[in-house]
């Protein structure tokens, strides 16, 4: 088949920074709202969407050919149901605690756009590796993202990050970053930030 | 599109990759489900189970003796109503006590909470917060060890149940009276509550229990 | 009385206190993409409203006839197959999240059709917003709250519970459904406001767009955290007298009645 388009490679590098699901395509903002208040809770997040993009990706990608236009989305959204399922028991079963902190936020990767935009835009076109590269690429961008917001919330609002202690004891943890407003907050100043970053560098590359 | 045959034949040929992966999902969650779902199940019953001995612990003083999460030393127990309560017995199968688990309304959301009990339910053992939504910061430090470096709940151990527990801000002084958390009064408030409807409504039902089984 | 303050206790929960977008951060996408003007914001709110509504109805009837341990449907069609005890067994709960996204999916496809063909005029003012809202999760989280109070039965082994803990009707969960929604036009109608006086201001450059609507979201919802423990008080006002009762019965009504004057003084 040939290649229209980046390689795996470069579309491994593509999800993580240049096009981050979150930063830049505004995506799946509701889980990147919901789990991040401390880096637990986000990373166990983040491993339940790489594996539901994984999965959802190659499945697409080897039925590509066999895919009836208009019954596309339809198969989408049986895949994905079918991993996510997957994915809640085996929390429900292996982690416990998580899987009641989560709570339907799991269940809600079902309609989570990043996956079924990957499916549609990416897999549906693709060879398997370049999906599953894709997949990876994405899910890491993903993580990165949940990374930034959690660590934020957690260091500010808990003083701990990964529940370890990293702010001196006489730090007044700020209950508002772990409440939802703080969410807000947080994710909207550092949207400011990466477009702010984004605008000097390109201002830069066209000078 | 073509159109094969009839219109039955036309609908299958669109339709077969949905129907055959839908039988194929369907065989993968089936296999999923047979797979985790007992140690889902036991999850769950381990999450009250092996809270059991640590909320009747204290009224024997028997520190050591028990082995958390074991669960040939809990009996569960159920009124003609269906409340269920859960009966703790020493390594000698001495009754030592009760473990109930009771739900009411906190500041946001309900309260889940296990008391732990003496075998006559004269005297709370030990409280344990199953599940709550409260404050971050303020209300939640009714669960956890955040409150003043202790755990807040740990103050109910030790109380007589005949008298209602009631809630202060000050330094408490009467037996009956629980320290509340600075800027979480109705959570505090509110704990008292539960932990007095459940325990009389268990005093009063307690004639009644079966065993279950 | 207690059946009619359980609905309202709910709605008020659903629209005010654990508003779906600025509690629960579902139907985030729409609340920031379609937040520019309130007309649009009015009509996206409706819509959802409208569909969540059919939703949850659907979703209702199929996780209480077919999908939750042994569901009446299911023992009943099972019952033909294999002995009565272990037709009483099966336990269909692992299809929810499946049966709940092709629920969602076909009610927005008739509601669609439907729109379109008997009212051109409602199909003009937010027709366009019905297939964006397929994969709303506001509708899928309104979906799984039913499931999760349907399902559970509440938990009826609990103490101290009077009368609370049964498993939902229809009407708790068209009640959580249409409330819900009306709290995600209330949210998306303030934001839309809020956005079109934003357009005079001077903001950051960086900021523009989805950046400073989330921080207004922020505000927002810090404003929303005032209506917490409104729910609580209000129960306590109605119906201060079931508390009292069980209380009562076991430990004398004068020691009682301090602490429940100390409890509603709070």
């Amino acid at each position: 088949m040939a290649k229209d388009g980046p390689t795996p490679l470069e579309r491994f590098i593509n999800g993580i920074l240049p096009e981050n699901p979150v930063y830049r395509q505004l995506l799946g903002m509701c889980p990147t709202l919901a789990v991040t208040g401390n880096m637990k809770a986000a990373m166990t997040m983040s491993g339940a969407v790489l594996f539901v993009l994984f999965c959802a990706n190659i499945i697409t990608s080897l039925i590509r050919h066999l895919l009836k236009p208009h019954l596309r989305i339809l198969v989408f959204t049986l895949t994905i149901a079918t991993f996510v399922t997957i994915a809640d028991r085996f929390l429900a079963a292996y982690m416990y605690e998580m899987s009641k902190e989560l709570g339907p936020y799991i269940p809600l990767i079902i309609v989570n756009c990043v996956i079924i935009c990957r499916c549609e835009v990416c897999a549906s076109k693709q060879g398997v590796i370049a999906a599953g590269a894709d997949a990876i690429g994405q899910s890491i961008g993903f993580a990165l993202a949940l990374a930034s917001i959690a660590s934020v919330r957690e260091i500010l609002g808990e003083g701990s990050w990964f529940a370890m202690r990293v702010m001196p004891e006489a730090w007044p943890a700020w209950a508002i970053m772990i409440l939802p407003p703080g969410a807000f907050i947080t994710l909207g100043l550092l949207l400011g930030g990466a477009n702010w970053f984004g605008m000097s560098r390109s201002a830069k590359t066209a000078a | 599109m073509k159109r094969t045959g009839s219109r039955c034949g036309g609908y299958i040929g669109q339709a077969w990759l949905v129907l055959a992966m839908a039988l194929l999902f369907g065989a993968v969650l089936a296999g999923a489900h047979i797979a985790l779902q007992p140690r889902i199940d036991e999850n769950k019953l381990d999450e009250t189970y092996g809270q059991v001995p640590h909320l009747v612990r204290v009224a024997i003083g028997e520190t050591g003796r028990f082995l958390s999460a074991d669960r040939s030393r809990t009996e569960t127990w159920e009124t003609p109503g269906g409340k269920i309560a859960y009966k703790a017995f020493a390594a000698d199968g001495r009754h030592l006590g009760w473990v109930i688990k009771a739900v009411g309304d906190g500041f946001a959301d309900k309260i889940e909470l296990l008391i732990g009990l003496d075998k006559r339910a004269e005297i709370i053992t030990g409280l344990y917060v199953l599940a709550q939504k409260e404050t971050p910061g303020l209300g939640n430090k009714i669960a956890g060890r955040k409150w003043k470096g202790k755990v807040w709940a740990d103050q109910f151990t030790g109380r007589r149940t005949d008298v209602p527990l009631e809630e202060t801000k000050a330094v408490p002084t009467k037996a009956n009276q629980i320290e509340a958390i600075t800027g979480a009064t109705i959570s505090s408030n509110s704990v008292c509550g539960i932990v007095n409807n459940a325990v009389g409504e268990f005093r009063d039902k307690m004639g009644t229990l079966k065993k279950k089984d | 009385m207690d059946y009619i303050l359980s609905l309202l206790l709910i709605a008020i929960g659903a629209a005010l206190i654990n508003n779906f977008v600025l509690k629960y951060f579902v139907g985030i996408c729409p609340f920031i993409g379609v937040s520019r003007r309130v007309d649009m914001a009015f009509g996206m709110g409706c819509a959802v409203t409208f569909v969540i509504s059919i939703a949850a109805m659907l979703s209702w009837t199929f996780t209480n006839f077919i999908l939750q341990p042994s569901a009446p449907l299911t023992k009943w069609i099972a019952g033909f197959f294999m002995s009565p005890e272990a037709a009483a067994n099966i336990d269909l709960s692992i299809l929810n999240y499946i049966v709940y996204i092709f629920v969602i999916a076909s009610s927005v496809q008739l509601v669609e059709m439907y729109v379109r063909k008997f009212s051109p005029g409602m199909y003009k003012s937010f027709g366009v917003y019905l297939p964006l809202i397929t994969t709303n999760c506001a509708i899928l989280f309104a979906c799984l709250e039913i499931m999760k109070h349907v399902s559970t039965g509440g938990g009826s082994g609990d103490w101290g519970s009077a009368g609370g803990g049964q498993s939902w009707g229809l009407a708790q969960a068209l009640t959580l459904a249409v409330f819900g929604g009306i709290g995600f036009t209330i949210a998306i109608v303030i934001m839309a406001g809020i956005r079109e006086e934003l357009d005079h201001c001077d903001i950051p450059a960086p900021l523009r767009g989805a950046g400073i609507t989330l921080i207004v979201a922020g505000i927002l919802a810090l404003a929303f955290m005032g209506f917490t423990g409104v729910d609580t008080k209000l129960k306590r006002k109605i119906a201060p007298e079931r508390e009292t009762t069980i209380t009562a019965s076991s430990h004398g009504s004068e020691t009682h009645a301090t602490s429940a004057t100390g409890g509603s003084g709070q």
